[in-house]
């Protein structure tokens, strides 16, 4: 190549410097892993969540420059942000889907962790923090709904504070405290909620939740933001109706999270019992499983019980949000007869459920081990399922310039959108940005990890895919620790191609095989920090629990 | 990192536990004046100690020789000078003088009602409709309909709350020697005159 960008100029060697000084902060417990090809993001779902976070917090500080949580005005100026200010509608669309996928993602990494049997390691604290931050984090996001007071808003708000209410003895002082009285006082309380109150704690409890191993994936945090974006060019949030008390409001539902309550509060039921109790007795239930969880093992296969309570859950949760959001839509009844769920019915199908889920558990147990064991009886696929794709270094540039075209492209689409006013499908635009550029990063990796690693010696087998993890590491170990990374990377496909320092074979060999779990927990203490990190990147299986 | 109480000491507490025990009572006494500073969240804005006049939409005075039988009008209590807070629906109060049949020309306090207009389901306003017929709050909302004696909901969403969902907030009033109504100082609690938005219990 005629031009290279050369590594050491005065701004490397001076985020060199930065690096090396972080070394004295908090975050020198912290390791750091930009992982070197594509990995599960079902490993770092938390990481995600917490990039969410951070794009909410972003987004969310700007639209503060032009909301005003005053009774009058607050939907009023969450139009103007939508209508009128340039890239409102961009940053408020993009702030809602964020929202949305934030809890979703959150709710994710949770069963991940709960399936995946991660808080048994001495991660209790992780997963009870972990549990709190879920619950704060609904919050966060009710709040944010209710503070553009349209009719939903009211609805939602109305439910809050009579739900509170309902507490007994002391849940009207509870009400004044905390929402004051009115809906003055709610809309400027809820905001400070959502703004500052729930933020913090929210912050002040990642700081504990927050496990020494962090996993961050350009292309996967990308590809997200991409998707929320691209979700609010073909979903647009609406602004709602402006609340007005002497008309009735149409027929709204909650936030899909919250549909789940929904269902049960719609049951007509006992307030506090159906809105307060039950939810709570969840978030406790979730609190306690790791002290109630005492297998030894970790796998979900392993803990039929824990999983069977996990599913149920899980399966009651799926059937009252879809419940929650519908709607007997015959509007020759009346709308109570039509809002209204029988209760019996209600509690019926949920006690129902518990059979069929613990049904479903052991046959997904009992299929899973047969798979298992099935698998065992048959000698190995080569290739062990994962097939790698090899561009040519020529094609990669070429890909690279392709994908760089069609940014500018997309560049010019999405601003010329902006100025006809075709708000949704700049954002449309915006996000197939990002997700190129999700691709381009991957590609680029791709790239370099070629670039390092030399074609393979012909003393590999001659198989088509040189993947087979055992005879490629047999012949490996007959130069251990002089062998070029690039050759490990071509025999293995556990191990990362890009790590530029060689590794010592014998981890290689234990860690491509199936039973990693094992290996990584003892090698953990042994391991150089280098070490520890390639096992982050590479092992999915590895059973520290990373975010 | 717990000595052995030094032999011969003869109570059961350590000096050192003593100590300690100093310690937590000081910390607690250095805290305690701050449990009282919860008194800053509620909004103190309803807490009125002396009686306030029933100010109907025209800015006069309600008096019992002017106001029709069997009428109602929205008062904005407890009033402020911020039109915007006037405005908010907590604030919003159905004034009633009850037909005839229910007693409403008695001169006296009795013939008279003020309920929250704020609807106990979902907080829309309801107001009073004086047609023959009706002669009941009703909610324009999803229909709840209030009786104007008691203020209890009798049909729609509202009356299958639970007590004290389903009987409006209700004001005390009162008439002086001018026939000029005023109202009382409230007690915002469910078994007083009731939580706007919540309700009260019928006593």
């Amino acid at each position: 190549m005629g031009v290279s960008l050369h590594r050491e100029n005065s701004l490397v060697r001076f985020l060199r410097w930065v690096y090396a000084g972080v070394d004295r902060t908090i975050f020198m417990g912290l390791k750091f892993t930009f992982p070197g090809r594509f990995v599960s993001p079902l490993g770092f779902l938390g990481m995600i969540t917490f990039v969410l976070f951070i794009i909410l917090g972003i987004t969310g500080a700007l639209l503060m420059l032009f909301y005003e949580p005053i009774l009058d005005r607050a939907w009023n100026s969450v139009q103007t942000i939508n209508d009128v200010i340039p890239y409102g509608f961009h940053l408020r669309n993009i702030h809602y889907h964020a929202s949305n996928a934030m809890v979703m993602v959150a709710l994710l990494h949770m069963y991940y962790q709960y399936f995946s049997g991660r808080y048994k390691i001495r991660n209790e604290i992780l997963w009870v923090t972990g549990i709190i931050l879920g619950v704060l984090t609904i919050l966060e996001a009710f709040t944010g709904y209710d503070i553009i007071f349209s009719e939903r808003a009211e609805l939602a708000i109305s439910i809050a504070a009579s739900l509170t209410n309902s507490i007994p003895i002391l849940g009207p002082q509870i009400r004044e405290a905390f929402f004051g009285s009115g809906f003055h006082d709610f809309v400027l309380r809820f905001y400070a909620f959502h703004v500052f109150f729930l933020p913090i704690v929210l912050l002040g409890l990642m700081v504990v939740h927050f496990p020494r191993f962090l996993v961050f994936d350009v292309p996967i945090v990308m590809a997200i933001s991409g998707a929320v974006m691209l979700t609010g060019g073909v979903f647009p949030v609406d602004l709602g109706l402006r609340f007005d008390p002497n008309v009735p409001p149409g027929i709204t539902v909650p936030e899909w999270y919250l549909t789940g309550l929904y269902a049960f509060l719609r049951s007509a039921y006992d307030k506090f019992t159906t809105g307060v109790a039950w939810p709570g007795l969840f978030i406790f239930s979730l609190l306690i499983i790791p002290f109630i969880d005492r297998y030894k093992k970790f796998s979900w296969k392993d803990r039929p019980l824990i999983t069977a309570i996990g599913i149920t859950g899980l399966a009651q949760i799926i059937v009252t949000t879809y419940w929650g959001f519908y709607i007997d839509p015959d509007r020759t009844k009346s709308l109570l007869e039509r809002l209204v769920i029988d209760p019996v019915f209600l509690y019926l199908v949920m006690i129902l459920l518990v059979p069929l889920s613990f049904g479903f558990t052991y046959m997904m147990i009992k299929l899973a081990k047969n798979a298992e064991a099935n698998a065992k009886l048959q000698p190995k696929k080569s290739g062990s399922g994962k097939s790698s794709i090899n561009l040519p270094q020529r094609w990669i540039f070429g890909v690279l310039i392709a994908l760089i075209a069609f940014q500018v492209y997309l560049n010019i689409a999405a601003y010329y959108a902006v100025i006809n006013g075709m708000k949704n499908y700049s954002l449309f635009i915006v996000g197939i940005m990002m997700l190129v550029f999700a691709g381009m990063f991957h590609i680029f990796r791709h790239g370099r990890s070629m670039e390092k690693a030399p074609p393979p010696k012909p003393t590999v087998p001659a198989t088509p895919l040189k993947s087979k993890p055992s005879p490629a590491v047999a012949t490996v170990p007959s130069k251990p620790a002089l062998t070029p990374p690039g050759e490990l990377s071509k025999s293995t496909p556990a191990i990362s191609n890009q790590v530029d320092k060689p590794l010592a074979p014998p981890p290689v060999a234990k860690g491509s095989s199936s039973s990693s779990q094992s290996s990584s927990t003892t090698q953990k203490s042994g391991d150089t920090k280098t070490d520890s990190k390639v096992k982050m990147a590479d092992i999915p299986e590895s059973k520290s629990i990373r975010e | 990192m717990a000595q052995p109480s030094p032999p011969g000491s003869g109570g059961n507490v350590s000096r050192r536990d003593f100590l300690k025990l100093l310690a937590a009572a000081g910390t607690v006494m250095t805290f305690a004046p701050f449990v009282d500073w919860g008194k800053f969240l509620p909004n103190p804005s309803g807490l009125l100690r002396e009686r306030q006049k029933v100010e109907l939409p025209d800015g006069s005075q309600a008096s019992v020789k002017t106001f029709p039988v069997n009428h109602s009008e929205a008062v904005i209590y407890p009033k402020t000078n911020d039109p915007v807070l006037n405005k908010e629906s907590f604030k919003v109060w159905q004034f009633i003088r009850l037909p005839v049949e229910l007693g409403g020309d008695k001169n006296d306090v009795s013939s008279f009602r003020m309920y929250s207009q704020v609807c106990l389901h979902l907080w829309c306003l309801w107001k009073y409709w004086p047609q023959e017929g009706r002669k009941r709050g009703e909610c324009p909302c999803h229909g709840s309909m209030y009786d104007p004696l008691t203020g209890e909901a009798f049909a729609g969403p509202a009356s299958l709350q639970a007590p004290p969902s389903n009987v409006l907030p209700r004001l005390d009033l009162e008439i002086d020697s001018q026939g000029n109504i005023w109202v009382k100082p409230p007690n915002w609690s469910v078994n007083g005159n009731g939580i706007v938005g919540f309700g009260r219990f019928l006593t």
